[in-house]
């Protein structure tokens, strides 16, 4: 079967379990999951990256930064037993998840494969770290070109 | 048959988000820095053999001509060079591997370990704001004030601005004294006169509005704070005369840099403010100073100050003051809020290390 033709089908799909289904976490805790990759036919994945990371979302450019990455690779095609799995990370004491007005700040665990001859497939999975609640009431905004 | 997409002309972007394909974008990209490299080549190469066969070699053109004809190739190298380099660093890598490569280099070595980590990633460091002791209480704050930065703008505005118009001025004068008039020296020297007096009238009336009042400081009794914790606050506010008010608050803002087209823009918004003592009908006898002591707290659900390139969350306390005859204006000295307290694992946190890290195999 010709790549471009199956590149339509595939349809992969990244199912976690979380240690906690509140999916809750204190800073410094450790966070446990297991994944489990499907829909990805005969196609032929060449480096799965685990990582887990914090992103800013809102008003401003995207910032990130990872507090765990782990790759595996071979390019001549991962087992498919590697499809399944699990990792545990341990989180850093910030920042804390935060719903601001502008500014917003989300915790992910995010499973990317990487495929023989087509495009890449990342999978995001949000939880939360601390238990801040929501902004509310915002005053009025003031914009400064710089 | 093999579907390949061809690149769109026309795509939507927003910021660094861009929709298309990122492969070609990224080939897009390493072609344009090819060619800045490949013209910065070239350039040198013409350049070095014009001076090589140039009767007398490199002192025939002295040395600031040779660096000044460097300059362009030189641009052109370090641009397309550093781009390509940037490039390639980059091919083939998720965002997330960037950012880990960025933040545990020795992740990628054969040895597989991560690096220790500063206690609390994205919280500014408070170094600065701790290294000046009080005189009443334990730490004196800083001032943020764009307003200094305003004035001082006004002020090299002016300066450089008047030097051109000095230059001009001196110009016009020698034609003048040898019996010469130049017209069209004289119609441009008229409005950069104009605009060289309107910036020095700016700068002393910013310079004014800034130094009049007097100097406030701050103090606290301790920092870096917690959520929940209570700390006392010194005030010394400068000046002379009556004040209508003196106002302490702590405030919580959100600043988020963006891109609009080719400008970069910054929001701010002040998402919190919680007032914690207000004095009115002030009299400052000269050569004293207003001088009084508050406390406030820091919510306990409150979030911990964050920054990161293009985004930030920052506490400070504000000092709104109000003279009788001056325009009313705010201060602002930040404070750093840490995470709340989880555990006994939190207090007096070392520097900690990643419990689990992987690495390339």
């Amino acid at each position: 079967m010709m790549p471009g033709s199956l590149q339509e089908r595939l349809e992969p799909r990244v199912i976690t379990e979380f240690d906690r289904p509140s999916r809750r976490y204190d800073p410094e805790e450790t966070v446990r999951l297991r994944y489990h990759v499907t829909g990805t036919g005969d196609a032929v994945v060449r480096v799965i990256e685990r990582s887990a990371l914090w992103y800013s979302e809102g008003k401003g450019e995207e910032d990130l930064g990872v507090c765990f990455f782990e790759r595996l690779t071979d390019p001549q095609g991962l087992p498919p037993h590697t499809r399944r799995g699990e990792f545990a990370f341990r989180l850093p004491a910030s920042p804390m998840t935060y719903e601001g007005t502008i500014v917003k700040i989300r915790w992910c665990v995010r499973i990317r494969l990487f495929f023989v001859g087509r495009r890449d497939f990342v999978s995001e999975h949000v939880f939360d770290v601390g238990e801040l609640p929501p902004v509310q009431l915002p005053l009025q905004p003031r914009a400064v070109g710089r | 048959m093999v579907s390949i997409r061809l690149p769109r002309l026309f795509e939507k972007k927003r910021g660094s988000r861009r929709t298309g394909s990122q492969a070609w974008g990224r080939a897009g990209e390493a072609c344009f820095y090819a060619a800045l490299l490949a013209a910065g080549m070239v350039f040198t190469a013409m350049l070095g053999r014009r001076i090589v066969e140039a009767p007398g070699g490199l002192a025939s053109i002295g040395l600031w001509m040779w660096l000044l004809t460097l300059l362009l190739p030189g641009a052109l190298l370090s641009i397309g060079g550093s781009g390509l380099a940037r490039l390639i660093h980059g091919w083939g890598r998720s965002e997330e591997g960037m950012a880990a490569l960025r933040r545990f280099p020795e992740m990628f070595q054969p040895s597989g370990r991560a690096s220790e980590v500063e206690p609390f990633p994205s919280v500014p460091p408070w170094e600065n704001l701790n290294n000046s002791p009080g005189t009443i209480l334990r730490y004196r704050l800083p001032l943020e004030s764009p307003e200094s930065w305003s004035v001082f703008g006004f002020g090299l505005f002016a300066v450089l601005w008047n030097a051109v118009v000095v230059l001009l001025a001196v110009t016009a004068g020698v034609d003048f004294v040898g019996g010469q008039t130049d017209w069209l020296l004289l119609s441009i020297l008229v409005p950069f006169v104009a605009i060289g007096v309107a910036g020095v009238v700016i700068f002393v009336r910013a310079l004014v509005l800034q130094t009049a009042v007097g100097p406030t400081q701050i103090e606290i009794a301790d920092h870096p704070l917690r959520p929940g914790d209570r700390c006392d606050v010194y005030l010394g506010q400068g000046g002379r005369g009556m004040f209508r008010r003196i106002a302490l608050s702590l405030e919580l803002e959100e600043l988020a840099t963006f891109r609009q087209g080719t400008d970069t823009r910054t929001e701010r918004r002040v998402v919190h403010e919680i007032p914690f003592a207000e004095w009115r009908a002030i009299s400052i006898a000269p050569g004293r100073r207003f001088e009084e002591r508050a406390s406030f707290e820091v919510p306990a659900e409150a979030m911990h100050s964050f920054a990161s390139l293009h985004n930030a969350v920052t506490w400070r306390i504000a000092v709104h003051v109000e003279p009788a005859k001056w325009p009313r204006f705010t201060r602002h000295f930040p404070i750093i809020v840490l995470p709340q307290r989880t555990g006994p694992a939190l207090l007096n946190v070392p520097p900690s290390r990643l419990a689990v890290v992987g690495s390339g195999r």
